[in-house]
């Protein structure tokens, strides 16, 4: 059976693509099988299986087979705290494998790779890999991204596509039932909040509405952006921003202070979740669900999913709504997701066949290569019909996300480097995310975000050595200011200058020397 | 006796002796393994250690870490709530568990002790995650227990977890509802190991339950309550940082950042294990310093001591 179905695959490739079987030798690296091994700590899926169908479409196409050398499978890396213990204890074992996938491999490859630990991938990909070679001249902010301080890539990135993260999400039903307007502007937002708070928009005689919540506490401070205020200039939380050429901390703008100064307001008047700091995952849930929940600020595709309560709760309505305007009048959605993420794959320096390693990266990059990663196997996940991949009924319908049920043949991995299609996703979004989706699309509000820089070692130690302290301190004083302990204009400029004597200058040196190296 | 060489007088001993040494073995072996062997990556803590060029590969940098380490106000922060949370849970926690062992000790029904016992003993099995959960849950502004008794009498719901003042009251309560119970076993232990005899005098010479304890068991047992205070001193500033981390929150970080959530956040999770090295050796420094002191002041004006 292992047998047949690399065969099998390769038949059904032919077949419906309708070539010949001469054209399967063009994505053949090596005549003689060679086998590579391969670490793979992925933040969703961690342990690599040599079986999955995907790996075995690809050794069949490319003559390449993985070979799982994995040490701390079982360890996830963290997509928020940049966790990468698994590899660390990789590096530390001695044992580098020819590949090491991983989420969050760009600040490991980038601080080892100048240290000899990996191949440098910038002659490789020149002179063998032309496919990603065309990706990086059509997207040059991408290899600006990926690139070490030594000027080298280490790392082939996980590129996801579809622009939209998070949306601002309300109570549609809850607005017609109080008779309101949905809200243009922070004021209108203001406005509708308390009238959730106070008119018992769920109907059962108590005030026991929670008008904002959120999921992840920092989604409160997202809100600053409504008085001008940045809260993180990137998918990760508490970042720098880019303004005009220049890195910027966003907690140290006059904006944010405004936006601070006026959520404890509204967080006093209970406008807020009051346990916003401690509900945790679970708000989203829990609030929806007792029909508690007025507005928040989340994923499209998984909070359109709670329409589903419509079912329990009658009427219930829980649709994105365009971001209001902010006291200036502008309209952002800071959030998005990001073009190229720190996940990926890199190559060992003891891999001893780096050209047909990097040809094997290359594989995922032609199209049948990038359909085999986002779709998973053709006639098992997906079919082509009119020339379009389109999963089949049986995984729409399953009772396991389809993201999941990829996963679970090795399709989708972030640690591997590949372009995602958003057609994958787009198949089977719900209504109301599509919906939501093309509401924001029209209305064009996203911008632009920090890709992120890659330090010499000396940067690196002034941002280690000042940076941890005063991203603490920063949060530390904002969830003071929030919870009501100080008054953030009168404390301003002592918050100022206490992050100025802590380094925050000197951070920004740094970054800023990092960033014009970088992308200018 | 005097005609056997010293190698040959050892040998003599380790052949009639042997069971006891093959016991003392894995102990020794664990030793060297986990506690001995790591030892020689403290270096890192002088070092620029880079992970890829391994302890003896990076190079020496003298003392700059620590130079950071006391530069920095949020450790010099961390420190001294370290030794604040411990000296209040050594204050109010390490006489918990004496207390309860007297108590049971006084207890006639074998079943109501049985039981008491077993629900005291609970909560140290049960593990700090769901503990955290328990915790966060109870002292909740909508929903917990706590706030709903506060409404009875007509107070606004207090939102504890995010009061740096309330902090370490919860944290040390919790400490000591965890692991109170536990500890008693030792001083139970202690107890079960006073002679018989010497309650049997003492009621033929009409003593109380109430004198029997304070004349009889506890005198007995302070060898060990000794015992235990000193190891409890050179804990001191192994303050539960799991739970910590657990139940903490940036709001709170002025009571309740410790040394260990520090080096936590501070050097593991940002990858500076040379850092975190430096921070660690000097935690041990310190624990170690205490638990000499501590020792030779119990040596020398109680007699009892670890060595």
């Amino acid at each position: 059976m292992k047998r047949i179905t690399p065969l099998l695959a390769a038949m059904f490739g032919s077949s419906l693509l309708g070539v010949t079987a001469h054209a399967q030798d063009e994505y053949r690296i090596v005549d003689e099988p060679l086998e590579l091994t391969i670490q793979m700590n992925h933040a969703r899926y961690p342990v690599y299986d040599e079986e999955w169908p995907v790996e075995k479409e690809a050794s069949a196409l490319t003559g390449i087979s993985l070979k799982n050398d994995t040490v701390g499978a079982n360890m996830r890396t963290d997509e928020n705290s940049g966790k990468t213990e698994a590899l660390n204890l990789m590096l530390a074992s001695g044992n580098i494998p020819d590949i090491v996938g991983s989420s969050r491999l760009k600040d490991f490859v980038n601080q080892y790779g100048p240290e000899g630990a990996f191949v440098p991938l910038n002659d490789l990909i020149e002179e063998h890999a032309p496919n990603i070679k065309a990706f990086l001249d059509e997207r040059p902010e991408v290899r600006s991204a990926i690139s070490a301080a030594d000027g080298n890539m280490y790392y082939i990135p996980y590129l996801p596509d579809g622009k939209y993260g998070r949306a601002y999400f309300i109570r549609y039903d809850w607005l017609d039932t109080l008779g309101l307007d949905m809200p243009e502007t922070v004021e209108e937002v203001e406005e509708v909040l308390r009238a959730f708070k106070t008119q018992d928009p769920n109907g059962n005689g108590e005030a026991d509405e929670v008008p904002y919540f959120a999921r992840q506490w920092p989604e409160l401070i997202r809100l600053v952006t409504l008085w001008d205020g940045r809260s993180s200039g990137s998918d990760t939380y508490h970042d720098f921003y880019v303004d005009d050429g220049e890195i910027k901390h966003p907690y140290a703008g006059e904006g944010y202070r405004d936006g601070i100064s006026n959520l404890a307001r509204w967080y006093e008047e209970g406008l807020v979740d009051a346990e916003v700091f401690t509900r945790g995952s679970s708000a989203r849930e829990y609030l929806l669900s007792e029909n508690l929940g007025g507005m928040t600020h989340d994923w499209f595709a998984s909070t359109s999913g709670y329409n589903r309560l419509s079912d329990s709760i009658e009427g219930f309505s829980f649709k994105a709504f365009a971001p209001p305007a902010s006291v200036s009048g502008k309209r952002i959605e800071e959030h998005r997701r990001i073009p190229i993420k720190p996940d990926g794959w890199a190559i060992g320096h003891t891999n001893e066949h780096p050209v047909e390693t990097i040809k094997y990266f290359d594989f995922y990059f032609t199209e049948k290569g990038r359909r085999l990663a986002n779709f998973g196997a053709e006639g098992v996940q997906y079919d082509m019909i009119d020339g379009e991949p389109v999963f089949k009924d049986e995984v729409l319908n399953s009772d396991q996300p389809v993201n999941a049920q990829l996963w679970g043949v090795g399709a989708q991995l972030q640690a591997r480097g590949f372009f995602q299609d958003y057609n994958y996703e787009k198949q089977w979004s719900n209504e109301f995310a599509l919906e939501g989706i093309a509401l924001y699309d029209e209305g064009d509000y996203l911008i632009d975000q920090f890709l992120g820089v890659a330090f010499t070692a000396d940067e690196q130690k002034i941002y280690d050595r000042y940076w941890p302290s005063i991203r603490d301190y920063m949060l530390e004083r904002q969830q003071g200011w929030i919870l009501g302990n100080g008054d953030v204009m009168a404390d301003w400029d002592d918050y100022m200058e206490t992050i100025n004597d802590m380094g925050l200058d000197d951070v920004l040196a740094v970054m800023n020397s990092a960033y014009k190296r970088q992308y200018d | 006796m005097s005609s056997l060489s010293r190698p040959q007088r050892i040998w003599k001993h380790l052949r009639r002796e042997w069971q006891l040494y093959l016991m003392l073995l894995p102990t020794v072996i664990w030793l060297l393994v986990f506690l001995y062997k790591p030892m020689y990556g403290l270096q890192v803590a002088f070092k620029d250690y880079s992970i890829f060029r391994g302890v003896a590969g990076s190079p020496w940098i003298g003392f700059e870490h620590f130079q950071v380490l006391f530069g920095n106000d949020q450790f010099i922060r961390a420190l001294k709530n370290t030794v604040i949370i411990s000296f209040y849970s050594l204050l109010i926690g390490f006489p918990m568990p004496i207390l309860l062992a007297l108590m049971f000790n006084e207890v006639l029904n074998q079943k109501f002790k049985k039981s008491a016992q077993t629900i005291v003993y609970l909560p140290h099995f049960i593990s700090s995650v769901i503990i955290a959960g328990i915790v966060i849950t109870a002292f909740s502004p909508s929903a917990g227990i706590v706030n709903t008794v506060i409404g009875w009498f007509g107070m606004d719901p207090i939102y504890f977890l995010t009061k740096p003042e309330w902090f370490r009251p919860i944290f040390i309560g919790t400490g000591i509802w965890q692991e109170a119970g536990f500890q008693s076993i030792v001083y139970l232990a202690a107890i079960a190991g006073v002679s018989p005899t010497l309650y049997e005098s003492a009621v033929i010479d009409g003593a109380s339950r109430w004198q029997m304890m304070w004349k009889i068991t506890v005198p007995a047992i302070l060898p060990t309550i000794i015992i235990m205070l000193i190891i409890r001193i050179g804990n001191i500033l192994e303050v539960s940082f799991e739970m910590i981390i657990l139940l903490y929150q940036p709001a709170t970080y002025e009571t309740a950042d410790v040394v260990n959530t520090f080096i936590f956040r501070q050097g593991i999770q940002a990858g500076q294990y040379d850092f975190a090295a430096a921070a660690g050796l000097f935690n041990a420094v310190v624990a170690f310093v205490l638990v000499i002191t501590a020792n030779s002041l119990s040596r020398r004006y109680s007699r009892v001591s670890l060595w």
